[in-house]
């Protein structure tokens, strides 16, 4: 957008060079990613000055040297007392409000502030650099030598983590895009009250990132999922409605949430959701034994994991360095269908191992995740009183999310019959970084979300207040919108002795649906249906508007749910017919 | 503007018997969830159209069309002013189909160059500024480099799964690469627009002497475009046209004159066989040099035959020609007719041999009183002379006198 002299801005044409100073940025728990929109409209992830475009929600002290993300979660083998973990789900909470860990903690513990009362805090040991010898008047003939840095130690509140953290994030989107970030999004858990968004918006603040929204992560799904790139390269036959119901599975490391959506024609809002203390975490948990089993067996060497014993400071470093080495593990697993091994030197008493896993063996490993998982979409869908047949997608989110394992635990335990259902394991658009990649998905829709918000203002001054609303305390009530309970469509009657098959006799007519059930209000549809004409006599077109009633129908010959079958509501309502000539 | 879903069911015609049932007054459609029971994921372009419509629509679509529409209409303003098209000499943009992006680069005499660079609509009448700027057009399309460097379309075969097809592929861009280097060089481009197989096609449907006597034959349309097919050939531009049924006598007769004296450009060496180059035998070449040279005459003198043939045509079926032979036929007769005196002549005949005689009487007694004046003249001057003579004569003899 170019500005005059004055200051105002004269509407120019809207002209990214190669990429928009907005940033999308997912802030979990454990991993975090950025995301920037390129040129082509497309939102794509980023990667740090690592290399790695999921950085680790981590920090470490080490000596003099301060290290952030992925480096820093490999300082959790030897150095855990001074690196800083989870702090995401700490901001905004008093020290009386976080519950005390259940296993030894295996990175920096949370203390009360020494200072602050009832705030959490790590403390850290870090070098601090000596202070500079005072410059003397008298003529030296050899310069003081620096003395030896000393030893101190830090107080960090997980606010503050977050905001060196956040700060990182920037400087790697702004080194990648080459200008100052001018706008950025925020994804932020459902679950975080008030007080806890407050905060982290206020870390963000500090750290400099221009926040313009928080967003939940089921927006930042719905905004990647209504975005027209995600329809882009749908092969024939498998559809993706623009009204559909779609089920969203977020696993994430401490926990899974499982959100029910409906998206109508791009509007879109949560029916119910649910979430589970068991994540990936909990996959690993059982990873890990399974690998220090296989470890025992070969090496016979006793090992103790999940949890290592507080006493054995060698188990509790054995276990660091299989967390980390099972990363790789099921990175690999989820990209291809072969075996992956998982390989660490020196992993107690000098013993080497190197085991390896194929993902039958894995899904067999992690079933009581994936049953816990999905036994939560089956209570979801119970709750919501929604059947399976009319769930038309199910995104994946997290990188757990690209195991193909769970996908298919998930589809046979809630019912969903093979080819009916849009996964993105169907559409094969899991690997490869592609558009269902499930780790870049919160990242991106924040990206996509940013850029529609910075557009905003540039446009008319009822477009300046449309973005102060989304932003604003209105905007909550705005939100709330009324939606209809059954589908409205439109029945082309037949004759009785017509070839047609028993469900649309039974109806009276072909039946067309125009308005869903659960679309918001207002709303409007446009179909166009190609009618045939009568032979002989009267040329018309007749049809009535019915609202229905869905349901599942069992037929009783085969105890298996056959298809919906709508059946006219009891009190039909404005019937109207009319005849076209 | 809502987006059409298309229902793809096949729904019958409604039976002849049907009647429109009745609904009973007590109908409704049923109440919707209670405001606030659902609340909107604030995401997307959706929920902005969504929160215009409330805010300031008042839930009225036709209203929010309009403004969207409005709203196009100004980004395309802005962005057509931000970004003029460049003027593109008229040459627009012509896709390739499948059959020109194969062409074998081997089989170079054979293509169709305007195709090629995409002027197949302008041909020989493409000027030199709306080739290159063509070319350039392609060539930034096709570069073997830029091909490359793209992915190519996703072949059927599994076989290819994971191969870039489009590595260095630069058999369409040999060929662009041809065409630009005849099209530029104006000697090539007039061998090739010679025998411009598009018009070789036009050429075979020129009228014969039965259709010129056909009833219904129209014949300005026809030989307009006959005419106007060949002028592309004529070394002085601009070619007189037709005309039409009131041309008069000089331009029908300065178009005849100069079709029957139409200097053509037109010549055939496009279509020689190729000299054995590499063979040793000097007899080889010639004959092959003779061949093709006389194939050439041949062509040429069967060009000019069919131009003066057309020509020829033209001129029997012309109805103008009738009609000025028509009046120098009576103009002639009438000037005969006017010699003699009596005789019955028409009137504005009569008029004109009036008038002439009027003139030629003027300019008789003109002639006259010029003869008369010179003979005058003549009379005055033997007078003078014989006067000086004499007063010298007089002179003289007073002279000798004393």
């Amino acid at each position: 957008m170019s500005k005059t002299a004055t200051g105002t801005s004269t509407p120019s044409a809207i002209e990214f060079n190669s990429f928009a100073p907005v940033v999308g940025i997912n802030f979990g728990n454990s991993y975090a990613s950025i995301a920037v929109l390129g040129k082509d409209g497309n939102a794509e992830c980023i990667a740090n000055e690592d290399g790695e475009r999921q950085i680790a929600c981590a920090i470490s002290f080490h000596g003099e040297e301060t290290y952030i993300g992925n480096q820093a979660k490999a300082q959790l083998v030897k150095n855990s007392a001074n690196t800083i973990t989870d702090f995401r789900n700490l901001l905004g909470l008093s020290f009386s409000q976080i519950p005390s860990p259940s296993s030894p903690p295996t990175s920096a513990p949370i203390i009360q502030h020494p200072t602050q009362p009832d705030t959490p805090a790590y403390q850290v040991s870090v070098l601090e650099p000596a202070p500079s010898p005072l410059k003397s008047t008298a003529n030296t003939p050899a310069a003081t030598p620096r003395s030896e840095p000393v030893q101190t130690t830090r107080v960090l509140t997980p606010a503050d983590a977050a905001t060196i953290f956040l700060k990182s994030l920037l400087t790697s989107a702004e080194a990648f895009l080459g200008k100052k970030v001018e706008a950025a999004v925020l994804t932020v858990p459902a679950w975080m009250s008030p007080a806890q968004r407050a905060a982290l918006a206020s870390a963000a603040k500090d750290a400099g990132i221009p926040v313009t929204q928080l967003l939940e992560e089921a927006a930042a799904v719905a905004s990647t999922t209504s975005h027209t790139t995600w329809t882009d390269g749908v092969e024939e036959g498998t559809e993706i409605g623009a009204d559909r119901s779609q089920l969203v599975v977020d696993v994430g490391a401490t926990s899974s949430t499982i959100s029910l959506l409906s998206v109508r024609q791009g509007l879109s809002y949560v029916i119910a959701s649910s979430t589970i203390p068991q994540g990936a975490n909990a996959i690993d948990d059982k990873l890990i034994k399974h690998f220090a089993a296989d470890f025992t067996k070969k090496t016979k060497v006793p090992l103790t994991v999940a949890p290592a014993p507080a006493s054995s400071v060698a188990d509790q470093r054995a276990e660091a360095r299989l967390r980390l080495a099972i990363e790789h593990t099921k990175r690999t697993l989820s990209a291809s269908p072969g075996a992956a091994t998982c390989s660490v030197e020196s992993l107690k008493d000098g013993m080497d191992y190197t085991g390896s896993i194929n993902r039958m063996r894995f899904d067999m490993v992690a079933a009581p995740v994936y049953s816990a998982i999905a036994s939560a979409v089956v209570e979801l869908l119970a709750s919501a009183g929604v059947d399976s047949k009319e769930v038309g997608e199910i995104v994946y989110v997290g990188g757990t999310g690209s195991l193909p394992g769970l996908d298919e635990r998930v589809q046979v335990t809630a019912g969903f019959e093979e080819g009916e259902v849009v996964t993105p394991f169907s559409r094969g658009i899991v690997q490869g970084g592609g558009i269902g990649d499930p780790t870049t998905i919160l990242a991106r829709g924040s990206a996509i979300q940013a850029a529609m918000l910075a557009a905003l203002p540039s446009g008319t001054a009822e477009d300046k207040e449309l973005h102060d609303v989304i932003l604003g305390a209105e905007g909550e009530q705005v939100r709330k919108v009324k939606a209809t309970t059954r589908t409205i469509g439109v029945l082309f009657p037949v004759s009785e002795d017509s070839d047609v098959d028993g469900q649309t006799r039974e109806l009276g007519g072909v039946f067309v649906p125009v308005v869903q059930k659960e679309t918001a209000l207002p709303t409007r549809r446009v179909v166009q249906v190609e009618v045939a004409l009568p032979a002989e006599g009267e040329k018309r077109v007749c049809l009535e508007v019915w609202e229905v009633k869905e349901g599942i129908r069992i037929a009783p010959s085969r105890p298996r749910t056959i298809g919906r079958i709508r059946e006219p509501a009891l009190r039909p309502t404005r019937v109207s017919t009319r005849p076209f000539l | 503007m809502a987006a059409i879903q298309t229902v793809n069911v096949a729904i019958p015609a409604v039976p002849s018997s049907y009647t429109t049932p009745s609904a009973p007054s007590t109908s409704r459609l049923s109440p919707p969830h209670p405001s606030g029971h659902r609340t909107l994921l604030p995401v997307g372009p959706a929920y902005v159209n969504h929160l215009r419509l409330s805010l300031h629509h008042a839930h009225n679509f036709s209203s929010l069309d309009k403004h969207l529409e409005a709203e196009r209409e100004r980004l395309a303003a802005i962005n057509a002013v931000a970004n003029p098209e460049v003027d593109d000499l008229g040459v627009g943009s012509e896709d390739e189909d499948e059959e020109v992006l194969s062409l074998d680069p081997k089989e170079w005499k054979k293509h169709d160059y305007y195709k090629v660079l995409g002027l197949s609509h302008l041909r020989h009448r493409a000027t030199p500024e709306q080739i290159k700027w063509a070319n350039r057009k392609k060539v930034l399309k096709h570069h073997p480099d830029k091909k490359a460097a793209s992915a190519a379309p996703p072949s059927d075969s599994a076989f290819l799964a994971g191969v870039n097809l489009n590595t260095n592929d630069d058999a369409f861009f040999k060929c662009i690469a041809k065409a630009y280097e005849v099209l530029s060089n104006p000697e090539k481009r007039r061998q090739f627009d010679s025998v411009d197989p598009t018009f070789i096609d036009m050429e075979e449907d020129l009228p014969s002497e039965k259709e010129v006597k056909s009833k219904n034959f129209d014949f300005f349309k026809t030989f307009t475009h006959v005419f106007d097919l060949y002028s592309r050939f004529s070394k002085a531009q601009p070619v007189p046209g037709l005309g039409h049924i009131d041309s008069t006598k000089e331009e029908v007769e300065g178009f005849y004159d100069f079709w029957y004296n139409f200097d053509s450009w037109r010549s055939f060496e496009w279509l020689d066989k190729e000299v054995n180059e590499g063979s040793d035998s000097r007899d080889d070449k010639r004959y092959t040099e003779k061949k093709n040279k006389t194939e050439r005459a041949r062509r040429k003198k069967e060009d000019i035959a069919k131009v003066r043939g057309l020509v020829d045509l033209a001129l029997s079926a012309d109805p103008r020609i009738k009609r000025i032979k028509q009046q120098e036929k009576e103009a002639r007769e009438a000037k005969k007719k006017g010699v003699s005196k009596t005789g019955p002549v028409k009137k504005s005949k009569a008029e004109e041999e009036a008038e002439k005689k009027k003139l030629e009487e003027e300019a008789r007694a003109k002639e006259e009183a010029e003869a008369a004046a010179r003979a005058e003249a003549k009379k005055a001057k033997a007078a003078a002379a014989n006067a000086a003579k004499k007063a010298r004569r007089q002179q003289r003899a007073a002279e000798e006198g004393a």
